[in-house]
């Protein structure tokens, strides 16, 4: 049962769902719209690929890089940007995105248009899912923190949290720099999964997929993008049979999951919530 | 309100089941051991390259069809097995998968564009299937491994003759360079022109990019005109340069294009009109000189789809011809067996032209014909030898 | 060159107004960013192709049926699309809206293939000398269509009684409806005058550059939007002015800085703009409530 093609979509599945826990923690938890979550892929992947190809760096080394060259960035953008509010944001994220990929088809060292070939592939089923593993519990942790309630304050209502003594630019920063920190992880893997990159892979349909999943699950919830990513990858593939009319099915679903679930399908679910309240359950029924 | 939420749990087990009914199909029946052959289609039907993706489907099929009404390849018939990859490479990589573990192909024709090809070349490799590409003309193709092929008409090769023929007979020697920036194939053809341009003593005067897909190449027309170059080698595909072209016109340029053989479509002519008039794009094949072969196959694709053929239909028509070919020599679809045929494939006569295969996979057709648009017709305009030690 | 440069700017400008329109409309009455606004663009060029090329239909019935049919299809969208979704999240109609987007573009490929198709000539090209420049007939009736459909807007807005009642949705929905507004009926009209605009922009930028294909909805949507939001998205002289901001900076970084950064550098400067304003041009400031 588990050949080739499954594993294939499998190692996609788990990359998504890093990608898709990044953008949750920007847009899910922390209520930031951003349109460019694919420009912080894109650092990841061309970072790590680069010290790959040019300096025969081990693995993890290239994939930390990575993903701290893409938080990085998401620092540098923030600073400026992130006192802009709502629509506002989005926009400079999106602007952001075309730039960095327009930069990216210029630069000689980045093979232009023609992309990296030959990028040794080792990332495999093992080491990301043991890497969404990790991610799912940090980011439980993280969220269930003062820093996480932090977030969530932000979301909820900006100006009672700022009231309430939380610094929200700080707080903003750390999320956009924590989450492109894992678009950038993502990247990488990518990268180092397909062997070749190239600029226009990281478009603004990109990042619209990757949204596409963070809300589809539900937006802030944990379980919720790991399902949109389950989802949104493998439905595609299922939809193969259906031949030309594949893509537009594939828009009908998106219409009608949010017609009966506009929540998403896992909106406001979070796994300790569920702990916690089978807990006070069974504390109610053993009194 | 309950309704809606009876709808999403529906909604949810109807995918579910999906999932897992997804999971545990039967994969079909093995490719080799049926009564048909089945090789993969690797292209967009949808998304920003599907058209070449699309026409290359079109040409695979007529191929198909023809060889199969003629009683198929050793006594079985071709099935073209066809998936949308949306130009995506993550879905490339799955679909490579789901041919060679779902499907049981022999080989896979595509990616027509190079990128896609590098994906899907590795996966090819590993599980020893041929990869005949239908279009990627960049470099670091073959390389890829011995099970990787390709039929194009090589940039590298054709490039630097055009460029000389431009020089030496046309004498036009300050020339505007106009490279897309997205793609692939114009950013290595325009770095094999502006090589040769430079070393015939040719002078490039200005440089432009534009993008696939952009539609407003003023700003860009207005620079060039100020340059004024006495031709514009424009690198990318037939749509912008058409509509690059009346933009050019339009503004008083009147500098003639030269082009490679990703404008050779009748689509340049049919968009551009007369601001096309006069252009020269390289190819490895003549239509207005046409073999037996090339005319039967342009007949055949106007009665098909009621359109005249462009460089994508004809190389995929080739590409299914010539692996046909290698399996009928072969007597074998097993492919590591007639990938040994394919790689001696010699003088083959195709519709994109005449096809050999070097040692090192690389094809070469000669000669280069350059063809100039008269009339609102390709018409020959010179026969231009390729030197083989290149 | 600087007034070749300048008229280019302003015809690129005034096509990307026309469509940022639309998307303004949407988005000041019920704070959606409409996906779907660039494919509905696209269907309005194709209706348009259709028009011409069946019933040989000249430029301004072209145009006028184009606007009719995408209308009826803007609000076939808001009913199936967005209706269901009112009192949700914003971003859950914004992710229903890129299924429509999806949708349409696929359909558009799969009814009449992905290539892209030109409009037969409708008149002579005529250039007039303007100084050191050129400008034909077609980038001033572009213009002046352009100004023309603005204007109608403008009033309609700000003159009629459906325009009182599109603004007084657009302040606060509640009040509207206790004042015996209809404020679905007025959703409706907005979507329905957002796609009619989109579809003059789809047939004059299709008869302008002469191309029109199934994926052209997608970077002039992006293109739009952008050009809405610089201009203080919701605002209606906004979206105008940020279009045509939009296309003379992009014009003008391909002629004095570079053209393979042409893109990155109007991008650039949407960011730059909305740092010094970060409400838009035009745009009002957000009064945050406590």
């Amino acid at each position: 049962m588990f050949n080739a093609y499954y594993l294939q979509v499998l190692v996609v599945v788990g990359i998504n769902t890093i990608l898709a826990l990044g953008l949750n923690l920007i847009t899910g938890i922390t209520g930031q719209l951003s349109l460019g979550h694919a420009a912080f892929m894109s650092i990841g992947a061309y970072t790590s690929a680069i010290l790959s190809l040019k300096y025969q760096l081990p693995f993890a080394v290239v994939l930390l890089s990575g993903a701290f060259m893409a938080a990085f960035f998401g620092i540098i953008l923030g600073f400026p940007t992130l006192r802009l509010s709502g629509d506002y944001l989005a926009i400079t994220t999106l602007g952001f995105a075309e730039i960095t990929k327009v930069v990216l088809l210029n630069m000689e060292s980045a093979g232009k248009a023609l992309g990296l070939a030959g990028i040794p592939q080792k990332a495999n089923v093992y080491n990301v899912y043991v890497l969404v593993i990790v991610v799912v519990f940090a980011l439980i942790r993280l969220i269930n923190s003062r820093v996480g309630r932090a977030f969530q304050a932000i979301r909820e209502d900006e100006i009672a949290a700022e009231a309430t003594g939380i610094p929200i630019t700080r707080y903003k920063i750390m999320a956009f720099a924590i989450g492109s920190f894992l678009a950038g992880l993502g990247g990488g893997l990518y990268a180092h999964y397909l062997t070749y990159i190239n600029p226009t892979d990281f478009g603004f349909l990109k990042s619209i997929e990757i949204l596409n999943m963070v809300v589809l699950g539900g937006m802030g919830s944990i379980p919720g993008s790991v399902l949109g990513a389950l989802i949104l990858t493998v439905v595609p593939e299922m939809l193969r049979f259906v031949q030309d009319y594949r893509m537009l099915f594939y828009g009908v679903v998106l219409i009608f999951l949010m017609i009966f679930r506009p929540n998403g399908l896992l909106g406001g679910v979070s796994l300790t919530k569920m702990l916690s309240t089978r807990k006070r359950r069974n504390l109610e029924t053993n009194n | 309100m309950k309704g809606k939420k009876l709808g999403g749990i529906f909604l949810i087990a109807v995918l579910l089941i999906g999932l897992i009914s997804g999971c545990s199909s039967q994969p079909s029946e093995n490719g080799s051991t049926g009564d048909t052959i089945k090789i993969g289609f690797l292209g967009a039907k949808t998304g920003n390259v599907a058209t070449y993706g699309i026409n290359t489907l079109k040409g695979m099929k007529l191929a198909a069809e023809e060889i199969n009404n003629a009683g198929g390849v050793l006594g079985k018939k071709i099935e073209i097995i066809e998936a949308d990859n949306r130009g995506d490479r993550t879905e490339i990589a799955n679909i490579m998968q789901k041919f060679i573990t779902k499907d049981k192909v022999v080989a896979v024709i595509g990616d027509p564009t190079t990128g896609g090809t590098k994906v899907a070349a590795p996966i090819a490799q590993s599980n020893q299937v041929v990869l005949l590409s239908a279009g990627a003309a960049g470099e670091g193709v073959v390389e890829i491994g011995d099970y990787i092929f390709r039929n194009t008409l090589l940039d590298s090769v054709a490039a630097p003759i055009t460029a000389k023929y431009v020089i030496e007979e046309l004498k036009w020697d300050k020339a505007a360079l106009v490279t897309s920036l997205n793609n692939d194939f114009s950013v290595g053809l325009s770095k094999i022109f502006a090589k040769a341009i430079k070393e015939l003593g040719g002078e490039i005067v200005i440089e432009e990019s534009i993008q696939d897909g952009d539609t407003d190449f003023s700003a860009q027309v207005t620079k060039i005109k100020e340059a004024n170059p006495e031709v514009i080698i424009f690198t990318g595909y037939y749509t912008e340069a058409a509509l690059f072209l009346q933009e050019a016109r339009r503004q008083g340029l009147e500098a003639k294009m030269v082009a490679g053989d990703g404008c050779l479509s009748p689509d340049l002519i049919k968009l551009g009109g007369d601001a096309v008039e006069g252009s020269f794009v390289y190819c490895g094949f003549s239509p207005d000189q046409p073999t037996a072969e090339t005319q039967k196959f342009i007949e055949a694709v106007k009665g098909k789809y009621n359109e005249e053929p462009d460089m994508f239909v004809a190389q995929g028509y080739d590409a299914v011809k010539i692996l046909a070919a290698a399996m009928e020599k072969a007597n074998s679809i097993d492919p590591k067996v007639f990938r040994d045929a394919l790689a001696q494939t010699k003088n083959f006569p195709g519709v994109s032209g005449v096809t050999t295969f070097r040692e090192n996979r690389e094809p070469i057709k000669s000669p280069v014909y350059l063809l100039t648009v008269k009339d609102g017709k390709f018409t020959l305009q010179a026969k231009l030898p390729v030197k083989l030690e290149q | 060159m600087f007034l070749q440069q300048l008229i280019n700017g302003i015809t690129l400008g005034s096509t990307y107004a026309l469509i940022a329109l639309g998307y303004t409309m949407v988005y000041g009455i019920i704070q959606l960013i409409n996906f779907a606004h660039g494919e509905v663009y696209m269907v309005g060029a194709f209706t348009g192709l259709i028009f011409v090329n069946m019933f040989g239909a000249n430029i301004a019935l072209a145009i006028l049926g184009a606007m009719i049919c995408c209308m009826l299809l803007g609000v076939l969208i808001e009913r199936i699309a967005y209706r269901p979704l009112q009192g949700s999240s914003r971003l859950s109609a914004l992710i229903s809206a890129i299924g429509v987007s999806i949708f349409l573009s696929t359909l558009v490929v799969l009814i009449r293939g992905p290539q892209t198709t030109s409009y037969p000539q409708m008149f002579k090209i005529v250039l007039y000398q303007v100084g050191p420049a050129k400008i034909s007939n077609l980038q001033i009736l572009i213009m002046i269509i352009s100004a023309i459909l603005m204007i109608a807007l403008h009033l309609i807005v700000q003159k009629t009684k459906v325009g009182k009642a599109m603004r007084a949705c657009a302040q606060d929905q509640d009040a509207a409806r206790l004042m015996g507004i209809s404020v679905e009926k007025i959703i409706s009209l907005t979507f329905a005058l957002g796609s009619a605009l989109a579809a003059a922009g789809g047939v004059l930028v299709g008869i302008y550059f002469n191309a029109v294909f199934p994926t052209m909805g997608m970077m002039a949507g992006m293109k739009a939007f952008s050009a809405a939001v610089l201009g203080g998205i919701g605002s209606i002289p906004g979206a105008v002015l940020g279009g045509l901001f939009l296309g003379i900076a992009e014009v003008f970084g391909v002629a004095y800085l570079s053209s393979s950064y042409r893109d990155a550098i109007a991008f650039s400067i949407l960011i730059l703009v909305l740092l010094i304003k970060p409400t838009g041009l035009l745009g009002k400031p957000i009064q945050k409530k406590v």
